[in-house]
């Protein structure tokens, strides 16, 4: 554990920046990754960055997290330039197809236009975004849409796509090889959180069953577990 | 109470000029049709005190009408036949009941508007002019004539009904503001929409309606109209949210010269029931933070048609067993989705043609292609048989379809299938 001064610091530092009114509501991922995140979980009303080794995934992970921020009555809205989504796909994630808006929109500029819009609705839950990039001055402005109505953005692209500039979070959730007789809609991950403002980067195998994310604790990720926990 | 028609004869425009200025004169009165090709009818009953007296309804529209270039002849009558008639023959422009026999007696026949023929007919026998053609016995006419002449008397004297159909239907709810100079910046307009907004919002609370549909038709000083048109996928009558929707719109407005005219209507209502305001929130319910007011933007700005909510139906073709539906209509409940059915999270439209190595024929397959590049699979699970519904040819292009669920090495995970004719198609892709 940490320096106790130290910690003392850290919140009066949290403080100054409103970080702490700022992350005060949080919905849990998974135990390992609750434990390791500043915050004990993801915090809502924020903007995060979900990249994905195949759209899909990044999509199963943020659908899973805008369904628990959704929960029965919360609007969830997807926003992306075409329409390859499969909403039957999503069933398995927990998101409730009565409560979901899809909107297409081509142009990226009108894709960013969709996505301010819809985090600054106070009776939107979630926002999944196929997001082309956003720069420092329009990813803050998200951010603050994002803060004054409590919705919680997820902004979504395959790993080889720019990085949203300012997030809360950053993740990458790559494909993980399953056990045999696995489920293909209980699939396992590598999720990496890259960055986590006011925490530290990490590596975790996740797996989704019976609605629940659960840590897998193999080789890798205790070792990072072990370096992180040292250093 | 007694009809008012108001007939134009402007021989000189053409066919597109005059859908324009029929359109136009709709700022008199919303039944405004094409009178032929080379006229205009208005039903003005019920409007004429807007402008202050049929003389100057009168006056105003000549005086426009001359001020854009146009030449007219025009009258007001009971019925459209005599309107038509003074319009073009007559001396008198405006006719009341009991004068008319006398005002049409020396028209020539041709004011009858009858074909061509029966003109002819009629001066041959020496009858040049109305009061002549009404001195003779109906029972002679229907003789030598046919119905045709009995019935066009009937229809300008008012014995039988002459129907108008207006160039569109007539709204419910219309509200109109004349202004004295014209405008031509966007903030001036949107203070006068306000205005209207105000006027139709307060009709439509008396009435517990809200608007689905409105168009805004604003009088350019030139005698053409232009028009915004904002919908919304819930009825409503909250201003601030009618007004954040029209903004997006009134930018496209051309003013040219200027509006000098702005007509509000509501084409479409529905029943809204008042809401409880709650005293703790500083926003009425149905503010412009709402969600559906989050949908109505989004539609007006990207077409309705682009945001969808998702209704499953009874079929489980993957092309076939979600709708998009459009969020402006309102939800139907769907069915309820089986979920030993797993679906991909993305569906490939159209399904990518892929190659495939099976080690035994008829047998799984253990690699496949996508493109150059190879791919091991390494977990299978199938074949999910779908077969084509045959209630629909659409889909008969891939016949009965086996469908595999398949990983690769790398992790990733996909749907492919086998068609009727062992061609195989990756189709979608799993999380």
């Amino acid at each position: 554990m940490s320096h106790p001064t130290l910690q003392e610091l850290r919140d009066q530092l949290g403080c100054l920046e409103e970080t702490q009114r700022r992350f005060s509501r949080t919905i849990p991922i998974a135990d390992a990754v609750d434990r390791w995140m500043p915050h004990g979980g993801l915090p809502v009303g924020c903007i995060h960055e979900v990249k994905g080794a195949s759209v899909a995934s990044a999509l199963a992970f943020s659908s899973i997290l805008s369904a628990r921020i959704a929960g029965e009555q919360g609007n969830i809205v997807y926003i992306a330039p075409d329409r390859s989504l499969h909403p039957l796909g999503l069933l398995p994630y927990g998101v409730r197809l009565d409560r979901l808006l899809l909107v297409s929109a081509r142009r990226s500029q009108d894709i960013a236009w969709a996505t301010m819009e819809a985090l600054r609705c106070s009776q939107v839950s979630a926002v999944m975004a196929i997001l082309d990039s956003a720069d420092l001055t329009s990813s803050r402005r998200l951010q603050l849409a994002a803060e004054s109505s409590g919705a919680t953005g997820f902004l979504l692209g395959p790993v080889t796509s720019a990085p949203i500039a300012a997030p809360i979070t950053r993740w990458k959730v790559s494909s993980h090889v399953g056990k045999p007789g696995q489920r293909f809609d209980e699939p396992a991950w590598a999720l990496d959180l890259l960055y986590c403002r006011g925490g530290r980067p990490g590596s975790w195998t996740i797996e989704w069953r019976e609605q629940r994310l659960n840590t897998l604790f193999n080789q890798l990720a205790t070792q990072t577990t072990r370096e992180a926990l040292a250093g | 109470m007694a009809r008012r028609f108001l007939s134009l004869f402007c021989p000189d425009v053409t066919d597109d000029r005059l859908t324009q200025l029929v359109e136009w004169c709709d700022r008199y009165s919303p039944l405004a049709a094409a009178d032929g090709s080379d006229g205009i009818i208005l039903d003005i009953t019920g409007c004429i005190h807007l402008f202050g007296g049929e003389d100057k309804l009168f006056l105003d529209l000549q005086r426009r009408f001359h001020r854009m270039g146009i030449q007219s002849q025009g009258a007001i009558a009971d019925t459209w036949g005599i309107a038509w008639a003074l319009a073009r023959y007559g001396e008198q422009s405006i006719v009341h009941g009991g004068n008319a026999a006398s005002a049409l007696a020396l028209l020539p026949v041709e004011a009858l508007r009858l074909p061509y023929e029966i003109v002819l007919e009629l001066r041959r026998l020496g009858l040049s002019t109305i009061s002549a053609v009404r001195k003779i016995p109906r029972s002679s006419l229907a003789a030598r004539f046919g119905s045709t002449l009995l019935w066009r008397l009937d229809r300008i004297f008012q014995q039988a009904e002459e129907p108008l159909t207006p160039w569109r239907p007539a709204a419910p709810y219309r509200a109109s503001r004349i202004l004295a100079e014209p405008i031509s910046t966007v903030s001036a307009v949107e203070y006068v929409l306000h205005d209207l907004l105000q006027e139709i919002c307060k009709r439509l609370e008396r009435n517990r309606l809200g608007s689905r549909h409105m168009d805004l038709a604003c009088y350019r000083l030139d005698g053409t109209v232009d028009r915004c048109e904002i919908r919304t996928s819930k009825p409503t009558r909250s201003i601030p949210h009618l007004m954040r929707l029209f903004e997006g719109v009134l930018e496209t407005l051309k003013s040219g010269f200027g509006f000098e005219t702005f007509v509000l209507s509501v084409l479409d209502v529905e029943a809204l029931h008042p809401t409880q305001l709650s005293l703790s929130q500083a926003n009425p319910v149905e503010d412009e933070s709402s969600f559906n007011a989050l949908v109505d933007r989004f539609g007006m700005k990207l077409g309705f048609d682009q945001v969808n909510r998702i209704r499953v139906r009874e079929s489980y073709l993957p092309e076939q067993a979600v709708e998009f539906r459009s969020a402006a209509v309102s939800p139907i409940a769907g069915a309820e989705w089986p979920a030993y059915r797993i679906r991909p999270v993305r569906l490939i439209h159209p399904p990518m043609s892929i190659k495939i190595s099976i080690l035994i024929p008829g047998g799984s397959p253990v690699r496949f292609f996508i493109g150059e590049r190879q791919r091991r699979i390494v977990r299978l699970e199938g074949p999910e048989r779908l077969t084509a519904e045959w209630w629909r040819d659409s889909n008969s292009r891939w016949g009965t379809r086996d469908y595999y669920r398949i990983e690769d090495d790398q992790g990733l995970r996909f749907w492919i299938f086998r068609d009727s004719s062992e061609h195989w198609f990756l189709h979608g892709h799993f999380a």
